[in-house]
């Protein structure tokens, strides 16, 4: 059975249709890209996946439950968490501020911060991702883009998040920190859990991806796995598929291959 | 950047430079003037001290969460000729003590109103606040000032000492653990900070931004209120717009503040020792001989300097981006 399952999910802004009858089945444990082009639906499905917007059309399961998320809290609480692009992390708040961001430790008897208690559990989130701070009173504008994405991921953990959408996680990194990146994303995989991610960046897919979801126009032109039996699905067709909307088997332009990969 | 957290002696003089400035203030007015050190003249800067430290408190509060509050002032000159008229009329003084509070508190929470229900900018919402205000205090007097004997039970309240410190003193020292305690110790300062610190990361963590902003504007207003009641107690007077010359030193001290101790944040500590500072600033030069317009001019330069100082600071501070106060960085 999915853990999540959309039918005939359909997202209307006034006259745009920006979706039309998607349906997905995320499968627990699986890392699942989300690839197309810009305006292609991505964005509007992501705020649908995590509670930010209800769809005009169409039903959300979640455990084989008809669901309707009332926000991204709601979302969160319910186990799926999404980790925005720029919007992730507080910069001038210490790395327990933001791993505890509105959830955070207090101590009996005054219920006052528990100030220890949360930089040792932000230690203990961050040693999961192989990920180790000095000071976890650090202000995270201080950490590499990599750490940023470990300390927006630990507060995922917190809440125990079995699905986890990352939004464009390496789009602002260099080649190092989005190895770090895309290492950070094999953990969580490696731990059970649930990872969706959005990406442009087609090498990264199909080096962390198990499976990859196509959209464009607002439709699902394309939904299959990254390994079959004819071997690896390559960057360069991933790239044709955004394009084209399918795997026409004509080579893509060299031109536009290179500018793409 | 590197130079706001960073160690070394450059780390040690952008938390503390400002600081020490004060202090050298301090020992410089303590070596010029003989009069400075005095018993009587230490009780007057640290009664002045008091009511501007509480005020500017107020001020800080809802600078965390990065709305600025420019109706303080006026907000607190109501509050006290409202708590005046009641004493003088010979209410209870528990009963103009609540009046003055309330008053402040419902300032404040119209505040919180405007910006959060109504979403005006708090510049432009306060400073409206601002002028209804000051017209109600010259509606309700008519321009006249309260002046009596009023009962001690009320002007005890910010007269007189307990345990060796003025009555003021321990006000301050109160408002200022209590406002400390809740932006570094609990859950709703936290909330207020990462409101201030990241207002959509904030929404998106599940922390009700717009409640903690409404909540800051009215603290604000509850410290205004609390201000005009001492103000009132102190002097045994009220009159419309007395406390109007706190306008200016309130934002002085919560921007020289933001450079001491939590450089490029508005923090209490920073805050109670920018007004001690400011204060001692104002006393020395008047017992110098500076005529009284030096103030306004040297306030003036301390609020240019302040930002400036701690330019690499502030220029992140979510509040200066809104205010567009550094451009072009």
């Amino acid at each position: 059975m999915a853990l999540l399952a959309l039918r005939g999910i359909g997202m209307r802004y006034g006259a745009v249709q920006a979706l039309t009858g998607i349906d997905l089945d995320v499968t627990e444990g699986e890392v699942l890209a989300l690839c197309g082009d810009n305006g292609a639906g991505k964005s509007s499905l992501v705020k649908i996946l995590s509670g930010a917007q209800a769809p005009s059309e169409g039903t959300l399961t979640l455990d084989g439950d008809a669901t309707r998320f009332r926000g991204p809290q709601d979302a969160l609480r319910r186990g799926v968490a999404t980790i925005y692009q720029d919007l992730a992390v507080a910069p001038r708040l210490s790395i327990w501020q933001n791993v505890f961001l509105g959830s955070e430790l207090t101590r009996p008897p005054f219920g006052l911060l528990d100030k220890r208690r949360m930089a040792e559990a932000s230690r203990g989130y961050l040693a999961r991702l192989a990920v180790t701070i000095a000071d976890m009173d650090t202000p995270v504008e201080r950490l590499s883009g990599g750490q940023r994405q470990a300390v927006a991921i630990c507060r995922a953990l917190r809440w125990d998040a079995r699905i986890i959408i990352m939004d464009e996680p390496t789009a602002a990194l260099g080649v190092k920190e989005t190895a770090q990146v895309l290492d950070l994303i094999r953990r969580l995989h490696a731990e059970g859990r649930t990872v969706i991610l959005v990406s442009h960046a087609m090498g990264d897919v199909v080096a962390v991806a198990q499976r990859v979801v196509v959209l464009k126009g607002g439709r699902k032109v394309a939904d299959r796995p990254v390994q079959d039996s004819s071997g690896t699905l390559e960057a360069a067709e991933l790239a044709q598929i955004i394009i084209r909307g399918a795997a026409s088997g004509i080579p893509l332009d060299p031109f536009l291959k290179n500018r793409l990969i | 950047m590197t130079a706001i957290n960073g160690g070394g002696m450059s780390g040690f003089l952008t938390r503390y430079g400002a600081a020490i400035a004060g202090l050298l203030v301090f020992a410089g007015f303590a070596l010029a003037s003989p009069v400075f050190l005095t018993a009587g003249n230490m009780a007057v800067v640290f009664k002045e001290t008091a009511f501007l430290g509480i005020l500017a408190i107020g001020f800080t509060l809802a600078l965390t969460t990065a709305e600025i509050d420019l109706s303080v002032a006026e907000v607190a000159s109501l509050a006290a000729v409202v708590t005046g008229a009641l004493v003088h009329g010979g209410q209870a003084p528990w009963v103009a003590i609540c009046a003055g509070l309330a008053v402040g508190t419902a300032c404040g929470a119209a505040n919180g109103i405007a910006v959060t229900v109504l979403r005006v900018p708090s510049l432009i919402a306060t400073l409206g606040t601002a002028a209804i205000a000051k017209g109600l205090g010259f509606m309700l007097t008519q321009g006249v000032a309260f002046v009596g004997r009023w009962p001690s039970s009320f002007t005890g309240l910010a007269r007189g000492s307990t345990m060796g410190l003025p009555n003021l003193v321990w006000w301050l020292g109160g408002v200022g653990l209590a406002a400390w305690v809740l932006v570094k110790w609990t859950r709703l300062g936290a909330h207020l900070v990462a409101t201030g610190e990241a207002d959509e990361a904030a929404r998106l963590a599940g922390i009700r931004t717009l409640s903690m902003k409404r909540l800051a504007l009215t603290l604000a207003g509850a410290c205004a209120g609390l201000t005009a009641v001492l103000l009132a107690s102190s002097l045994s007077s009220a009159a419309p717009g007395m406390a109007n010359d706190h306008f200016l030193y309130a934002i002085a001290a919560v921007l020289l503040g933001m450079c001491m101790f939590e450089p490029g944040r508005p923090n209490i500590p920073g805050t109670i020792f920018a007004a001690l500072t400011l204060k001692v600033l104002g006393n020395g030069l008047v017992l110098l001989g500076a005529e009284y317009y030096w103030q306004d001019i040297v306030l003036g330069a301390i609020i240019l300097a302040s930002v400036a100082l701690s330019a690499a600071g502030m220029g992140r501070a979510p509040f200066v981006k809104k205010l567009n106060f550094r451009t072009g960085k």
